[in-house]
C-alpha cells in the first residue's frame, strides 16, 4: 500500500505516472509522458512530443482537443432528460478531468517544483472545507428567504 | 508568490460559489434560472475562454523556443479571445437586464452577478496583462530568457480558465432547470 501511494503521489515515484527526477527547470527531463511505463510513455512521447520528451506544439493541441470534447459532452448531456441522479454527478466528474487537465497540462504543475503542488492543493482542500462548511451550515439553518 | 496567490483566489471564489449554492433556489420573484440563461451562447463563450487557454500555453512555448512572430501571434490570440469572452458576458449582462434580472432583483440575481462578475473583472485583468505581454513579445522586451514573465502571467489566465470550468458546470448546467419554490409562480418576462 505504501509503495502504491508513493507512486500515485511523490514525484519520485517513478511508477504509473514517471515523473521527472531532475529539476524543475532543467530542459527537456525525462518521463514527462502523462501515461506510465516505458513502452507506452515512449509510445505516447512519439505520437505527441515528435520522439521529444518535453511536451511539444501537438501535445498541448491534443489537451485543447480533449477539453473542447469534454465541453461538448456537457451541452450535449444537459439535453438528455433520461439522466435523472446521475446528471449532477457525471458533470462534476467531466468537469473535475477539464479543471485536472488545464491545471496538470496547461499550468505545467504536473511538470513544475513539488512545493507547488502542495500550496496549489493545501488551498484547493481550504477552498473545499470552507465551500462544505458553508453549504452545511446553511442546511442546518433552515431556508433563509431574503428577497 | 503566483501560486499562493492563486492559492488565495481559490478560496475566494469557492466562498461566492458556495454563497450561490446556499441561496440556490431560494429566490421568491423571478426571473429563475430556468427562465433566463442560455446554455447555448455560454457553451460559446465557455469554448472561447477553453481556447484562450490552449492559445497561451502555445504562445509560452513559443517565446521559450525563441520565435518571437509566432509568440506574438498566439499571445495575441488570448487578447481577442479574451476580449470576445468579455464581450459574451457583456450582452448576457444586458440580456438579463433587459429581461428583468438586475444585482437587485432577487437572491439568484445577487449571487449570479457578483459571481460572475468577479470573474469578468478577473478576465479583464488578465486581458490587459495578456496586452501588454502582446506588446513587449512584439518589441523584444519577451525573450526566452525572461520567458518565466509570460509563465506567471499564463498561471493567472489558466487559472481564471479552470474558475470559469466550475462556474459553467455550477450555475449554467446544474442550476438551469431550476425555477420557482414550490407555491411560487413563474415570472412574466419583459420583451
Amino acid at each position: 500500500m505504501a509503495n502504491l501511494w508513493q507512486k500515485l503521489t511523490q514525484h519520485d515515484g517513478n511508477g504509473w505516472w514517471n515523473l521527472p527526477h531532475g529539476p524543475s527547470n532543467e530542459l527537456n527531463p525525462p518521463y514527462e509522458g502523462p501515461i506510465g511505463g516505458a513502452w507506452l510513455g515512449n509510445l505516447w512521447r512519439t505520437i505527441t512530443h515528435g520522439n521529444v520528451s518535453h511536451a511539444g506544439v501537438g501535445f498541448y493541441w491534443l489537451v485543447g482537443f480533449v477539453l473542447a470534447v469534454i465541453t461538448l459532452v456537457e451541452v450535449w448531456l444537459f439535453t438528455v432528460e433520461t439522466l435523472g441522479g446521475w446528471f449532477i454527478p457525471i458533470l462534476l466528474f467531466l468537469s473535475i478531468g477539464k479543471f485536472v487537465g488545464v491545471v496538470a497540462y496547461f499550468m505545467h504543475l504536473r511538470f513544475d517544483h513539488p512545493m507547488f503542488t502542495y500550496i496549489f492543493t493545501a488551498s484547493m482542500i481550504g477552498g473545499i472545507l470552507i465551500f462544505s462548511i458553508l453549504l452545511v451550515l446553511s442546511e442546518n439553518a433552515g431556508t433563509p428567504v431574503l428577497f | 508568490m503566483m501560486w499562493a496567490f492563486l492559492g488565495s483566489d481559490v478560496m475566494f471564489f469557492g466562498v461566492f460559489i458556495a454563497t450561490y449554492l446556499v441561496y440556490r433556489g431560494k429566490s421568491l420573484v423571478g426571473p429563475y434560472p430556468s427562465e433566463i440563461l442560455d446554455i447555448p451562447i455560454t457553451s460559446v463563450s465557455t469554448f472561447v475562454l477553453l481556447m484562450s487557454s490552449l492559445a497561451m500555453v502555445l504562445g509560452l512555448h513559443y517565446v521559450k523556443e525563441g520565435q518571437k512572430n509566432k509568440a506574438t501571434l498566439w499571445i495575441l490570440v488570448v487578447v481577442v479571445l479574451g476580449a470576445v469572452f468579455m464581450g459574451f458576458q457583456f450582452y448576457e449582462f444586458r440580456t438579463f437586464a433587459h429581461e428583468g434580472l438586475t444585482p437587485r432583483t432577487n437572491i439568484f440575481g445577487t449571487t449570479f452577478f457578483i459571481l460572475t462578475g468577479i470573474h469578468g473583472a478577473h478576465v479583464t485583468i488578465g486581458v490587459i496583462w495578456m496586452a501588454f505581454m502582446a506588446y513587449s513579445s512584439h518589441f523584444g522586451q519577451l525573450r526566452q530568457d525572461n520567458a518565466l514573465d509570460l509563465e506567471i502571467a499564463g498561471l493567472y489566465w489558466h487559472f481564471v480558465d479552470i474558475v470559469w470550468i466550475v462556474i459553467f458546470t455550477v450555475i449554467y448546467l446544474i442550476s438551469a432547470s431550476d425555477g420557482p419554490p414550490a407555491g411560487v409562480g413563474p415570472t412574466m418576462i419583459h420583451g
